[in-house]
């Protein structure tokens, strides 16, 4: 009768991703040589990484998938050579069951971005302990989802486990936030180089239009094109997770900030027209000097924004399942 | 044809021309009625003013500007006001009396030899830089206009302590054990959080790399120090205004407390007693200043900088002189003291006759001497500023849940 009930009954996710891999293997769906990698295939299955590492780890132990000189696995043997094409583009089969399955298990994608922007606004309030049942009552899931959001809030770096295996957020000090600028400032201008020959000029054209036409003044737009356009380009896939990781928390303090209704930042958008120019016009290293200095305005900037939260009552704005330590 | 008879009695009726009105919110440092009168009537314009205490002004500057023209609190609030977004530069060209305002506002330090003390000293706040943040490189526009400024301290029954003696007292004497339950602070976490601090480390119990910039770690140390003291029943109370502060004292019921200058002119009973300390450490500085709206523009942008510039022109600085506040352009101020004032609030001499207040009270008793002397010497021994420190937010709410804690009186 209760979702408990329903779910108790369930098979764990990685073995419905498993079995939904392993039937297209077997159908010849899923070519011999194609580079199985886990973030497309749970986007596609609606999951965090987890179970995907679980499922992917099975069908290696059972011989379908391959190890291979590279990120991922191999389908069939390791000695084909790989193909690269995204998941998505290959229509899986998935048997209704397993549809079903992954469909339940999929509410916590749809209630995953206000839980994280909750979880790293409350974060500039101090620090707070996650109670899984308490955050499985409040978005009205089963215990599994919340787990499941819980554990992608982790691989995120938004929480962690404390001593005696608590979730815990916070506090977002001044010092982290400079610390974060400090990591932002050492490994982006270093993707940015890296990316140089992979950057798409056209893109970059594009953006340099928007800034001159003043399409936005919000700077957050063109950060966010700066990262997919310019950094992830990087040809390093660990150099950009820890980008897109370390940027996470920034981002979402901002928005929560904003939230709170400061005002938008001229001077940035200003700054991001410099950096767009200059990488337009093919001056990387420059671009990436003009990065740190760029990137360490922003990092005063925003300890003088974080400043302005002492004047915001905590209550406003902290859920239930978050409780102050 | 009929007579439309309203039309007619519009056109007799006299013009009548609302009088411009600028409003202006602050606290009670700068807002006084008689200042506002005296601007009245040297501006030809209507003046509204609107006194908040010290942290419902910062908000409301910095969430609601359209709610005023002009904001007056200090140069420490502005790292939130500013970056609220909610101010707009001033342009020192417009401001006649620029040339004059003193080193202290301008540089930090009366002289090169001075240190310029921890923390946010207006000059660190002054200057507009070109990326619109407020720092200490000179550029033409600036943040807030300095004006009203002092160094502040504590005050001690002598019954308690004895007198300082020549080595003066120490901001350790706000947590002695001497002054055990009847020791209060103010609650305003960019001021009362440094007299702890300064206390905590003239006593050696604790100690901070830098006073007004300090880590998690060190906030944490000096919050764990006060509640054990609290626990221990060291405080009895904390307060909000001057006029709170001085309630406590008439009410006996503090030894050793945050002290604003005002306070020493209202003692009452406990003139005899309650002494303005000089710490040996030296003084928790302030400064006070006034800033332009965003949105003002026009006609009431030009109202603005006539008020702006009429604070320099002395009258408003001899009212500060009254209750202990030194004036940007002193020598303006000075015009318009008596040589008596002048030589007791200024220049540190023995008060040759009885000094009045801004109501018109005594406030100085003839035969008495400015605690610390002449402006020189007490701005020359500036320890501190108050600050907004970068673990602001952080050091706030814990310290707010120490005062509520005190005022609770929780064991």
């Amino acid at each position: 009768m209760s979702r408990a009930s329903g779910i108790r009954g369930q098979e764990p996710l990685y073995e419905v991703i498993s079995q939904i891999l392993r039937r297209n293997i077997e159908s010849g769906r899923l070519p011999r040589g194609l580079v199985l990698i886990e973030g497309p295939i749970a986007r596609v299955m609606l999951t965090s990484r987890a179970p995907v590492q679980a499922a992917l780890r099975k069908l290696h132990e059972e011989g379908l998938i391959h190890r291979f000189r590279g990120r991922g696995y191999l389908v069939g043997q390791a000695d084909l050579d790989p193909i690269r094409r995204p998941i998505s583009e290959f229509q899986l089969d998935i048997p209704d069951r397993s549809r079903s399955a992954l469909a339940i298990r999929g509410t916590w994608m749809r209630v995953y971005d206000q839980v994280e922007a909750d979880v790293a606004a409350c974060q500039v309030f101090g620090e707070f302990r996650l109670i899984e049942t308490e955050l499985a009552d409040h978005l009205g899931v089963s215990r599994t989802v919340a787990r499941d959001v819980l554990s992608r809030l982790n691989e995120r770096g938004l929480i962690r486990k404390g001593a005696s295996s608590h979730w815990l957020a916070g506090p977002l000090t001044a010092h982290v936030l400079r610390e974060k600028y400090q990591l932002s400032a050492i490994v982006e201008p270093a993707a940015l180089t890296l990316a140089a020959d992979f950057i798409e000029p056209a893109e970059i054209n594009k953006v340099r239009d928007q800034i001159r036409q003043g399409l936005t003044r919000e700077s957050d737009a063109y950060e966010a094109a700066f990262q997919k356009h310019c950094l992830e380009r990087a040809p390093n896939t660990a150099l950009v997770e820890m980008i897109r990781n370390n940027r996470l928390l920034l981002s979402s303090v901002n928005e929560a900030l904003n939230r709170l209704g400061l005002p938008a930042d001229h001077v940035a958008v200003d700054q991001y027209r410099i950096l767009f120019d200059l990488i337009g016009s093919r001056q990387i290293s420059a671009a990436a000097e003009y990065l740190k200095e760029h990137l360490r305005l922003l990092a005063d900037k925003n300890v003088a924004r974080l400043k302005i939260v002492a004047l915001v009552p905590e209550a406003e704005a902290i859920p239930e399942y978050l409780s102050p330590l | 044809m009929p007579i439309d008879l309203s039309v007619e009695h519009k056109l007799a009726a006299p013009p009548r021309v609302k009088r411009r009105t600028l409003r202006i919110i602050g606290t009670d440092v700068t807002l006084l009625e008689s200042v506002r009168q005296m601007a009245m009537a040297d501006l030809q314009f209507d003046i509204e003013y609107e006194s908040l205490d010290f942290l419902t002004c910062q908000r409301r500057a910095a969430t609601h500007p359209e709610h005023y023209d002009i904001y007056e609190q200090c140069f420490h609030n502005l790292d939130i006001v500013w970056h609220w977004g909610a101010l707009q530069p001033i342009d020192t060209q417009r401001i006649t009396e620029w040339g004059n305002i003193g080193d202290l506002s301008k540089l930090g330090g009366v002289s090169k030899y001075m240190r310029q003390g921890y923390g946010d000293a207006p000059v660190r706040k002054l200057y507009v830089q070109p990326d619109g943040v407020i720092g200490q490189q000179p550029m033409r526009y600036i943040s807030m206009l300095p004006t009203a400024h002092n160094v502040d301290s504590f005050g001690f029954d002598r019954r308690v302590f004895g007198d300082e003696g020549p080595e003066g007292s120490s901001w350790a004497w706000l947590l002695d054990k001497r002054a055990k339950g009847r020791i209060a602070i103010v609650d305003e976490p960019a001021i009362g959080f440094f007299d702890a601090a300064l206390a905590a480390e003239a006593s050696g119990d604790l100690s901070f790399v830098d006073i007004c910039n300090m880590t998690v770690d060190e906030i944490d140390n000096l919050m764990a120090l006060l509640e054990t003291l609290r626990q221990q029943g060291f405080f009895c109370d904390s307060w909000k205004s001057a006029q709170d502060a001085e309630a406590l004292l008439h009410a006996e019921k503090v030894a050793a407390q945050s002290m604003w200058s005002p306070s020493y002119g209202n003692l009452g009973p406990m003139e005899e007693h309650f002494v303005e300390s000089v710490p040996r450490e030296g003084y928790r500085a302030w400064h006070g200043g006034a800033s332009l709206a965003r949105h003002l523009t026009g006609t009431k942008l030009g109202m603005a900088y006539e008020y702006l510039n009429w604070w320099l022109t002395g009258k408003a600085g001899a009212v500060m002189a009254r209750q202990g506040y030194y004036m940007t352009v002193p020598e303006n101020t000075r015009q318009y003291l008596t040589e008596d004032e002048w030589d007791y609030w200024y220049d540190g001499q023995i008060a040759r006759s009885d000094l009045v207040g801004t109501s018109g009270q005594t406030v100085v008793r003839k035969g008495r001497r400015r605690a610390g002397g002449a402006y020189h010497q007490r701005v020359s021994r500036i320890a501190l500023w108050n600050t907004v420190m970068d673990e602001y937010n952080y050091a706030a709410r814990a310290w707010n849940r120490f005062i509520s804690a005190v005022r609770e009186g929780k064991p």
